[in-house]
């Protein structure tokens, strides 16, 4: 089985293709930034920004009643008198109506408490053993905040510096050109996920794009390793020889791709669901990092 | 090949080892998977860092109050310098424990300054009401609250503001009436001069039910200088109209004269009594406090987990199925790929799981649902060097080398690229684990130590059950290293 993928007469196709997805990451990073409520390049969890998040099931003999949230945020009202509390509460039905899921600003664990006695009261019974309560203060969330983007940058430097004493210019320069298209579109994505599906990005989402960041260079190096070892040879010219050595890689990295993303895979069917955006973002880093590894970071090193 | 049995040897004593490890130390479980409730506590200082003295005191009284509390299996561990991490493990409400360890506790003796009686006893009859209203705002609150009652306290509030010539700056009437409660109590305090007997003289504290009525009382037993200290104080106001008032956290919770009998001794015996109507709960809280000493920093909670014990397991479960699935389907497309060769693959991914394991148990590890996807995520990764290997077989077999030779040079030509292929990824491991929160550890703990494991099982172990295989004639025709169709051209 050869694989003949034509990168030099396609090599066109490619660029723009890629600087397609470069520019709709940054009209969704302009957009969030400029156009949404939270002003932000994405919207920030609650990890970063503090609040008290709240999930718990009901006990219902067979199906639940259904409920609109609209009903027991009235019935909360009555309750709870703070109105700053009341007004930034968002309250959501899931499981047929059994999980009943509350975003609010930050709760003492007082509040907190109060809060579930009194969902207890309207909605309730509730079954406290399936309770999945978070409370973060602002300024832990700002301290986070800070250490996500350290970490990523300590690391990034860290790579960087690892590709740059590893390869000569050219082959770092390529490398780390590709790596950043990859983390700038999985944080395109996340930018659009939050403008149209108001997704929240966590700490997690910081470590999947540390993992994404080292696992795509792996890929690359390995590519261009392929690509060295070729010319070494020197059979054919300089352009042949590279589309010649991704052909020759391509299998291997593809299969290194799926069976990396068959475990992710799983975790988004059947992990719990604190992992399941975690996981597709590591998805997502991992099939954009195969295609710049396998497409782009070559197509970049074609001579015109 | 003796050195290839050697090795078989080595792999199968590992195995048996951790096997024996996992039976005899069971791993550790998060408490996203056990079930209940993680504190993170932090130290608040005005200026400058907190020093690793003061990290160790404050560590050491919450240490002393967690204790007696009762609270069992609690485990608690300092992170980055400035903050403490609290878990109580189980159904425990962590209320009771962010109430008890949240407070300062300074605790202070303080007599009464000369002639202010007067000034005294206004403020005294101002803080029962301010009290009072209180009560009812929390009493109408619970009780779906009609507008005008709220009005009728948002009026006295007005007198009373008046009266001390205050008006607070709150937005909401709740937070307007702690807010002139806490002015109260700074005006009660400030008619009072420090003396030299604080909570650092106590030795113990106890608390006891009053004989004339259910209310509580808490008992402080001091040390010999304190004890000294105290009658030296008590017989300085004894007779006067001086009262003498204990002051926690810069509120005084009581405050009491000192009888004309003890004008010549002062109360000696050393102990005292605090009954400011107490009841069961707050006089045990007060006495955890006492007993564990004053903070030397306060400390804020900043954030708070809580899982329920049923969603833990759950959490176990979905893990679980999410970990078997991903094995078996990357064993299937391994298998469909590489015939024999990714037979052997899921062998050393088999081993790969035990060795993960048993190291968790070791160090220890403690397992939690990020911990879990970063060990799942690198069963995918382990398998790459698998990968990466067959290919260099395959493509020495199609040049048509002997399946010895193949599988040898396979081996040693894939090991570089192997290795440096996975130092970027130990490198994001590394800083996660060094800046990273205590959530974010786990899955960098996990991820490098399957990334360093794998190395070995996808090197060694695949190799040394390879050539075990080939030892077997019937296991040696090429066909069962490539697919049919492409071994043909």
């Amino acid at each position: 089985m050869k694989y003949n993928l034509e990168l030099i007469k396609n090599k066109r196709k490619i660029i723009s293709f890629s600087t397609f997805l470069i520019l709709l990451s940054l009209l969704g990073i302009l957009y969030s930034t400029f156009n949404t409520s939270y002003k932000k390049p994405i919207n920030l969890g609650m990890d970063f920004v503090g609040g008290n998040e709240l999930r718990i099931e009901r006990v219902c003999e067979e199906e639940c009643s259904n409920l609109s949230p609209d009903s027991v945020l009235e019935n909360l009202r009555e309750i709870s008198s703070s109105k700053n509390f009341i007004n930034n509460i968002k309250l959501q039905f899931q499981n047929n109506n059994k999980l009943i899921s509350i975003r609010t600003p930050y709760l003492s664990i007082e509040e907190s408490n109060n809060l579930i006695t009194n969902l207890d009261n309207i909605i309730g019974p509730l079954n406290y053993e399936s309770k999945d309560s978070r409370l973060i203060g602002p300024k832990l969330g700002k301290r986070l905040l800070t250490n996500c983007v350290t970490s990523l940058l300590v690391s990034l430097f860290a790579i960087s510096l690892y590709i740059t004493i590893r390869f000569d210019k050219k082959y770092a320069l390529f490398a780390l050109l590709a790596l950043f298209h990859d983390l700038l579109i999985v944080f395109g994505i996340f930018s659009w996920l939050g403008i149209i599906l108001s997704v929240e990005v966590n700490s997690l989402f910081a470590v999947s794009l540390l993992t994404i960041a080292g696992y795509s260079v792996n890929d690359t190096v390995v590519i261009f390793d392929r690509i060295r070892e070729n010319l070494k040879l020197k059979k054919e010219d300089y352009n042949e020889t590279i589309q010649l050595s991704v052909n020759e890689s391509f299998r291997r990295t593809t299969f290194t791709s799926i069976t990396t993303l068959i475990p992710l895979l799983s975790i988004i069917l059947f992990g719990s669901y604190s992992l399941f955006w975690f996981s597709l973002a590591l998805s997502l880093g991992i099939i954009v990092g195969s295609y710049s590894s396998i497409l782009l970071a070559p197509s970049l090193l074609l001579k015109d | 090949m003796k050195r290839r049995q050697g090795w078989l040897f080595f792999i199968i004593f590992l195995l048996t080892l951790s096997v024996y490890l996992l039976i005899n130390y069971p791993l550790q479980l998060g408490l996203d998977l056990q079930g209940g409730s993680q504190l993170t506590l932090q130290i608040i200082k005005e200026e400058g860092k907190v020093t690793s003295d003061e990290l160790e005191a404050v560590n050491s009284v919450i240490d002393k109050r967690v204790n007696n509390l009762g609270v069992s299996e609690s485990n608690l561990q300092t992170l980055g310098g400035d903050q403490l991490i609290l878990e109580l493990p189980g159904e425990q409400n962590p209320l009771v424990a962010s109430r008890v360890l949240g407070k300062t506790a300074l605790l202070e003796f303080r007599t009464q300054k000369e002639g202010t009686s007067s000034d005294l006893k206004t403020l005294q009859l101002q803080r029962l009401s301010i009290k009072e209203l209180i009560e009812q705002y929390s009493f109408e609150e619970k009780n779906q609250n009609n507008d005008n009652f709220l009005k009728v306290i948002q009026d006295d509030l007005k007198d009373i503001e008046q009266e001390l010539n205050y008006s607070s700056t709150s937005n909401d009437l709740y937070g307007k009436l702690i807010e002139i409660k806490k002015y109260v109590d700074k005006e009660i305090t400030n008619l009072f001069i420090k003396t030299d007997l604080s909570g650092k003289d106590l030795i113990n504290a106890g608390r006891r039910q009053e004989q004339t009525n259910s209310n509580w009382e808490v008992l402080l037993t001091f040390s010999n200088s304190g004890g000294e200290k105290f009658a030296e104080i008590t017989k300085s106001i004894a007779g006067t109209n001086q009262l003498l008032a204990i002051i926690l956290d810069g509120e005084s919770i009581s405050e009491a004269s000192v009888g004309n009998q003890f004008a010549s001794t002062g109360i000696t015996g050393g102990s005292a009594t605090i009954s400011g109507n107490f009841s069961a709960e707050n006089a045990r809280e007060l006495e955890v406090q006492l007993k564990g000493g004053s903070l030397p920093l306060p400390i804020e909670i900043v954030e708070t987990n809580t899982i329920g014990a049923l969603l833990g397991s759950k959490n176990i479960l979905k893990s679980l199925y999410a970990a078997i699935s991903g094995l078996i389907f990357v064993g299937i497309f391994m298998i469909f790929n590489y015939r024999i060769l990714g037979f052997v693959s899921v062998l050393s991914l088999v081993l790969y799981g035990f060795f993960n394991l048993a190291l968790y148990s070791l160090i220890p590890v403690t397992l939690t649902l990020p911990g879990i996807s970063g060990l799942i995520l690198s069963i995918g990764m382990a398998v790459d060097a698998n990968i990466l290997i067959f290919e260099r077989i395959r493509e020495e077999l199609y040049e048509g080398n002997t399946l010895t030779r193949s599988i040898d040079s396979g081996f040693q030509r894939a090991n570089s690229s192997i290795v440096d292929g996975h130092i970027t990824t130990l490198l994001s491991c590394f800083v996660l684990f060094l800046l990273g929160t205590n959530f974010v550890k786990g899955f960098a703990a996990t991820l490098g130590i399957g990334v360093l494991i794998s190395l070995f099982t996808s090197l060694n172990c695949s190799k040394t059950i390879l050539r075990f295989f080939t030892t077997y004639q019937s296991l040696r025709q090429k066909n069962l290293y490539l697919p049919k169709n492409n071994f043909s051209n």
